[in-house]
């Protein structure tokens, strides 16, 4: 048996209209069965209020103009109290109603202006960051190595010379050794500095991983209404690998898979996540997208360092998560999905098959 | 590696090397001893401008980044310095903006780190050879200068009519002396000068004004 869940945010908000209906409802029949005096139609705000948080904008507005509306109607069926109290009250509770509905939207278009901003930002500290990284990698490396030409350049000259200028090629060759070892310490603290590191491995559901990661990106794929499959296998044995990198390559891979998505032109936006086993014993996850996919002869390429398809990529993701994958003892690779989209897949070795 | 002795030769060129890398520095002092070229090198131009530069045919070898002022800033204001240095400037990062800032500012060779042996060793040959032109044309205008100091100022007033076209007997009357003395100043003033034709003396007379 296997577990399934389908997400439908259309649906989702249909159903998340019907309480505000019936909220409305509600203070429309005491609006109009109590008193001109009392001015129930002002809690038509709290709806509005409680409505910006959960609809769009469209839909918030609809709901104001429906609570105006209501508040009129009670006026002309309201019979008890005096009439000028009721127009006075009336008008209020409209007011009331326009300005909040104003404010709470102009509220969230700020809110939305500022995620936005903040993730355009993150992305760019990512890329220039980056962009620095390499440059001074660049400077790093090639100052030893500047060392090492042009001494190897010496050296040969020193040979050529007759008689050969043994002592001074004997210390242009000991200035070739010390500087290789400095360029290659260089490299060594690049490594260590960034992801180098060993996998810090131990037994997990990778189950686990792929729920924490898929609610992590939960509001990008509601935002962009993608609809989510998750089909994991339940009683999954558990994988020996580093937890925390075995995220990374799924949290990237589902990235990628939103993105192949939102660039696409199709309008079915279908993601579908898999875990299962695999006959030798080994635990495979594949993310299947819907997406722009990619061409025959692509694929190859798909994994090789600095190579996108993005117009604003950098080429590193599928890089580093296959290294990741395989200094944890997996493979990774790529498949056409059908009708369109892409198919990434990895394995890794479950804890089952190491003790049996 | 470098040559102290400075009075090996006025025409023993130099190479200076601006660089903060020491690694760098050493490789390129030990490149250009084996093909005996004398270097002085300096970790930064703040160095490089305390130095009193040797009388003889050189060239700079200058890197662009640097603590303190920048090469290519140092490349800039070389003209203003007076230096009259043919420079190469080598650098770990460029780009062809720096390429064509650095070419702008007149630097004979833009080389990026690693560069090839050969293409540096060129570049230097290039500038020095270009630098030796450079200093026996000055040698020659002072030698000039010094020769237009000998006249005296009728010999002066008669050159700067020749040179201009003039006739004797329209120097004679400009200056209202007889075309004899016009005579006499002027073959004074072609052996003073060292002229043998008319062609040589204006020749002679532009470097001295140029």
């Amino acid at each position: 048996m296997k577990l399934k869940r389908t997400d439908w945010p259309r649906l989702q908000s249909l159903m998340l209209i019907a309480p505000f209906l019936l909220a409305m409802a509600v203070i429309f029949v005491m609006d109009t069965i109590t008193d001109y005096a009392i001015a129930a139609a002002v809690f038509y705000t709290t709806v509005i209020l409680v409505a910006t948080r959960l609809l769009s904008a469209r839909a918030v507005v609809v709901l104001a103009c429906s609570c105006v509306l209501l508040t009129l109607v009670s006026f002309a069926f309201t019979r008890s109290g005096v009439y000028e109290v009721g127009l006075v009250n009336t008008a209020i509770s409209i007011v009331a109603i326009g300005v909040t509905t104003y404010l709470a939207l102009r509220l969230v278009a700020a809110e939305a202006t500022a995620y936005e901003t903040r993730e355009r930002l993150l992305r760019i500290a990512r890329v220039t960051s980056l962009g620095e990284l390499t440059a001074s990698i660049a400077h790093e490396i090639n100052q030893p190595l500047t060392a090492i030409v042009t001494s190897a350049g010496a050296c040969t000259r020193w040979l050529a010379q007759q008689p050969p200028s043994l002592d001074n090629a004997r210390r242009a060759i000991d200035r070739i050794v010390q500087e290789a070892n400095r360029s290659s310490e260089v490299i060594a603290r690049i490594r260590g500095f960034t992801s180098g590191k060993e996998p810090q491995r131990s037994a997990f559901d990778l189950n686990d991983a792929i729920g924490e990661i898929v609610s992590l990106a939960r509001s990008q794929i509601d935002h962009h209404e993608i609809a989510l499959t998750l089909d994991l296998q339940p009683s999954l044995p558990e994988v020996l690998a580093d937890k925390v990198q075995i995220e990374q390559v799924v949290g990237n891979l589902l990235l990628n898979a939103i993105e192949a998505m939102t660039t696409s032109t199709n309008k079915v936006r279908q993601l579908r996540i898999v875990s299962s086993t695999t006959d030798n014993g080994a635990v495979r996850c594949s993310i299947a997208d819907s997406g722009v996919g990619f061409h025959q002869g692509e694929v190859d390429h798909l994994f090789d360092a600095f190579w996108t398809t993005k117009a604003d990529g950098i080429g590193l993701g599928l890089t580093i998560s296959r290294s990741i994958i395989e200094a944890n003892g997996g493979r990774i690779w790529a498949e056409a999905n059908q009708p369109s989209g892409a198919v990434l897949l990895f394995e890794l070795p479950s804890v089952k098959r190491d003790t049996e | 590696m470098s040559d102290d002795s400075y009075d090996a030769g006025r025409d023993q060129p130099v190479v200076y090397i601006v660089d903060d890398e020491r690694a760098v520095r050493e490789s390129l002092e030990d490149l250009l001893a084996s093909v005996s070229l004398r270097t002085r090198s300096f970790a930064s131009v703040q160095d490089f401008l305390n130095f009193e530069l040797v009388d003889a045919p050189s060239c700079l070898v200058l890197d662009v980044r640097m603590p303190g002022q920048s090469g290519m800033e140092f490349l800039g204001n070389l003209a203003q310095l007076g230096l009259r240095l043919p420079t190469i400037v080598i650098t770990g990062h460029g780009d062809i903006a720096m390429g064509v800032r650095a070419m702008k500012y007149g630097a004979i060779e833009f080389l990026t780190k690693p560069f090839r042996d050969q293409d540096l060793l060129d570049a230097i040959n290039q500038g020095i050879g270009a630098d030796r032109v450079r200093r026996a044309k000055d040698a020659a205008v002072s030698e000039l200068k010094e020769r237009w100091q000998t006249l005296s100022a009728g010999e002066q007033d008669v050159m700067k009519r020749v040179v201009r076209g003039l006739l004797n007997k329209q120097i004679a009357a400009d200056l209202d002396v007889s075309e004899i003395t016009v005579k006499v100043r002027r073959s004074h003033l072609m052996r003073k000068m060292g002229a043998k034709t008319l062609a040589d003396l204006i020749r002679f007379y532009d470097q001295i004004h140029g």
